[in-house]
């Protein structure tokens, strides 16, 4: 399979009065066309930031200071304006942190969707676009008399489901989902990720899901990148990382989170605080809050860097050797 | 909603109460009354003053007075004025209303167009060097002392330049020997005015629910176009041919105080909008809509502008609230004879009569406003609208 994403060495930081925050650090991954690819890490650990990325949507004082990222093919580092409005929900869409907050208050539902849609299929006629919004309203479990309907007179978890079908409006290939479920309760959290899931297989999108819970990222990656400090510290196969985690953050987050599945024991929280990414971090940036550190992690003059723990499974070198098996 | 709009009918009734009866007191608590100054004449009659005073009902105690004065207002008897004597209120309201209207009426639509068009873009090019020096100019104008700016205004173009006319609002050569009175020609403008705003409002109504952007902007272009040729057409065939040059001569005697009052206006509605739209632009939707792949211009006016104008609309309401007893300063540094030296002039003679029917028509004015307001409020955020359905 070919793939349909690939960040290179992306570097973001935001200038602010205070200095610069360093929010993303020379991420690297690649996504594969029809693959789910999980990002999982701390709050405020840069998930976010590299989501906005990957649209160029970053905040005014978000300054990408170096790396590429290719969508199929495609620069989308430095590419103009206008060339990104076709790349943007055409391309890639996306689903907000905070999709509730989505919604122009004055404009309907279904206008809002009709509105990307005219803005990339200009013609296809009214009628189309509706029929499909009706489509997609079902397939995401919404009446379709939702379509004519304001923002305020639909629940949060409406909403939610909207806000997908808006995401699939037009068709993207690859499609950003950040924390697309806070702020619902459970039951409806869950439903909500089952038609994430059989949409993204019925429609054979590449799906990019963030999130801090690492058992949801489980539940619905093929892929996994866990995230540190603006850092990428390990990736793989959801499933490899999951049996054989190797570094020392990864296995606290696994350690944190009650298994469904396994047997009962323990959980045991991370001690700590993630590091504040204003200050230069030299060395491990994980090496204050691991539980076992070696010397050497301690040493100030260590560079971060991944190597290869397994097949397409790489980790951190520094902390990859801090777990005792 | 009935019901809502019925509670507020309810709660303006009650309210006007009050203001007539206030007023009326205010008006009676002015030391002396209109007809003090007979008593300077020499060779007045002794109980001449008095039985005058008695002629118009003011030997009556106060309380008397406004019951008396109340139940006539509500048959539609306003009395006559004191000064010009035979006339009623309503007659003089008539003759000067128009004339106030036209001009502010087109002060406030230009202003609003222009204020809020500027204001947006402003917010939008935030930073630019374009945009520093409008905010600069527009806070000026906004705080600059009006009756000087107006001053100044009719000294450069009136005086030093001779361009536009020093004050009035025609040339009385011009006037004697027209078939027709100034009235018919304000009416006249008013009625067009109105008319082309109606048209212009239905255009952009029925165009809005057409899907393709294109063609959209292409019929409200060709829309626009047809209202100019149509108003070309009307003023030079039939009827409106022989009324235009005293429509151009009224017109261009306005174009001075229209322009003072549109750039004093114009700044608070820019500014206004521009820290809304400031605000409006932080939120969750715009960002939705620029990842949609929205032009810039699409995402200025139907996400950002859209939400910004509800509270300026309210702003403009209330500016239009004000245009009558706004008018007072205006008319009287341009000599334009409207309401609002009607109200000057009958308040400094104590023409009660007269002072109380402007006053009553501003109360009306400015209810009838308000309640326009919170419907169109209703109308613009959605959000109200269910609220006011109980
Ligand atoms: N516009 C901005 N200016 C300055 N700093 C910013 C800005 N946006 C984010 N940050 C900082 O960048 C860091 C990464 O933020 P980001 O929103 O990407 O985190 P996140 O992983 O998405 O967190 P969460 O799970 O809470 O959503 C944080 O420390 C945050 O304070
Ligand atoms: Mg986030």
């Amino acid at each position: 399979m070919s793939n349909i994403l690939e960040v290179k060495n992306l570097t973001m930081h935001y200038e602010t009065l205070d200095g610069d925050v360093d929010a993303v650090k020379d991420i690297t991954f690649n996504v594969k066309a029809g693959e789910s690819f999980g990002i999982v890490g701390e709050s405020g650990c840069g998930k976010t930031s590299v989501a906005m990325c990957l649209l160029q949507l970053q905040a005014e004082n978000g300054k990408i200071s170096n790396g590429s990222i290719l969508f199929d093919g495609q620069e989308l580092v430095g590419m103009s304006e206008n060339d990104l409005r076709k790349v943007r929900w055409d391309g890639i869409s996306i689903v907000f942190q905070g999709a509730m907050n989505a919604w122009n208050p004055v404009v309907k539902v279904g206008e809002q969707i009709r509105e990307a849609m005219r803005e990339h299929n200009p013609k296809s006629t009214k009628s189309q676009n509706t029929e499909k919004i009706n489509e997609l309203f079902n397939m995401v479990g919404l009446d379709s008399s939702a379509s004519e309907r304001f923002p305020h007179e639909l629940s949060g978890g409406m909403k939610q489901r909207a806000i997908i079908a808006l995401a699939l409006s037009c068709d993207p290939k690859l499609i950003i989902a950040d924390e697309p479920t806070t702020a619902l309760d459970v039951v409806i959290q869950d439903q909500i990720l089952t038609e994430i899931k059989n949409v993204q297989e019925l429609l054979g999108l590449s799906l990019i899901y963030i999130s801090h819970d690492i058992a949801v990222i489980a539940e619905m990656t093929d892929k996994i990148a866990v995230m540190y400090a603006g850092s990428i510290v390990e990736i793989g196969p959801t499933e490899e990382v999951f049996k054989s985690p190797k570094h020392s953050y990864t296995r606290s987050l696994l350690d944190s989170t009650p298994s469904i599945m396994g047997e009962k024991k323990k959980l045991r929280s991370l001690e700590g605080e993630p590091p504040s990414l204003i200050n230069k971090i030299d060395g491990c940036s994980f090496s204050p809050r691991c539980p076992s550190p070696s010397n050497e992690c301690k040493n100030q003059s260590i560079e971060m860097g991944l190597i290869k723990v397994g097949i397409d499974h790489y980790a951190d070198k520094c902390c990859s050797g801090c777990i005792s098996e | 909603m009935y019901k809502y709009i019925f509670k507020r009918i309810y709660q303006l009734v009650i309210v006007f109460f009050l203001f007539l009866v206030t007023s009326y007191i205010l008006f009676d608590s002015i030391p002396g009354n209109a007809f003090q100054n007979m008593l300077l004449n020499p060779l007045l009659p002794p109980g001449a003053y008095e039985q005058v005073l008695a002629l118009y009902g003011l030997d009556k105690p106060l309380s008397e007075r406004i019951v008396l004065y109340i139940t006539n207002f509500f048959k539609g008897d306003f009395g006559y004025s004191y000064k010009y004597y035979p006339k009623t209120p309503i007659e003089l309201i008539a003759e000067r209303l128009p004339r106030t209207l036209m001009l502010f009426a087109m002060v406030n639509i230009v202003s609003f167009y222009t204020g809020f068009l500027v204001g947006k873009i402003l917010a939008w090019r935030r930073g630019s060097k374009s945009e520093t020096w409008i905010t600069i100019t527009s806070v000026f104008s906004y705080t600059v002392f009006y009756p000087w700016f107006a001053l100044m205004m009719l000294w450069f173009f009136g005086y030093k330049m001779d361009w536009l006319p020093i004050g009035k609002f025609l040339y009385p050569e011009k006037w004697y020997d027209a078939p027709f009175d100034s009235d018919v020609i304000f009416t006249l403008m008013i009625k067009f005015t109105v008319i082309v705003s109606i048209i212009q409002f239905l255009i952009y109504m029925f165009t809005r629910n057409i899907e393709s952007l294109n063609s959209k902007r292409n019929l409200r272009f060709f829309g626009f176009i047809l209202n100019i040729v149509g108003s070309f057409i009307f003023w030079n065939t039939g009827d409106a041919l022989t009324k235009k040059i005293y429509a151009m001569d009224i017109a261009y005697h306005m174009i001075l105080p229209v322009i003072t009052v549109t750039i004093v206006a114009f700044a608070g509605t820019a500014l206004l909008t521009r820290t809304t739209m400031m605000e409006v632009l932080k939120d969750d939707y715009i960002l939705t809509a620029r990842a949609k792949g929205l032009s810039q211009r699409r995402i200025r006016d139907r996400h950002a502008a859209r939400n910004a104008l509800l509270p300026v609309v309210t702003s403009f309401i209330f500016t239009i609230v004000t245009i009558i007893d706004g008018s007072v300063l205006t008319e009287t540094i341009f000599s334009w004879p409207g309401m609002g030296q009607l109200i000057l002039d009958s308040v400094l003679n104590e023409d009660i009569p007269v002072a109380m029917a402007t006053f009553s028509f501003i109360g009306v004015f400015a209810l009838v406003a308000h309640f326009i307001a919170d419907i169109s409020y209703a109308y613009l955020d959605p959000r109200i609208r269910i609220q006011s359905q109980g």
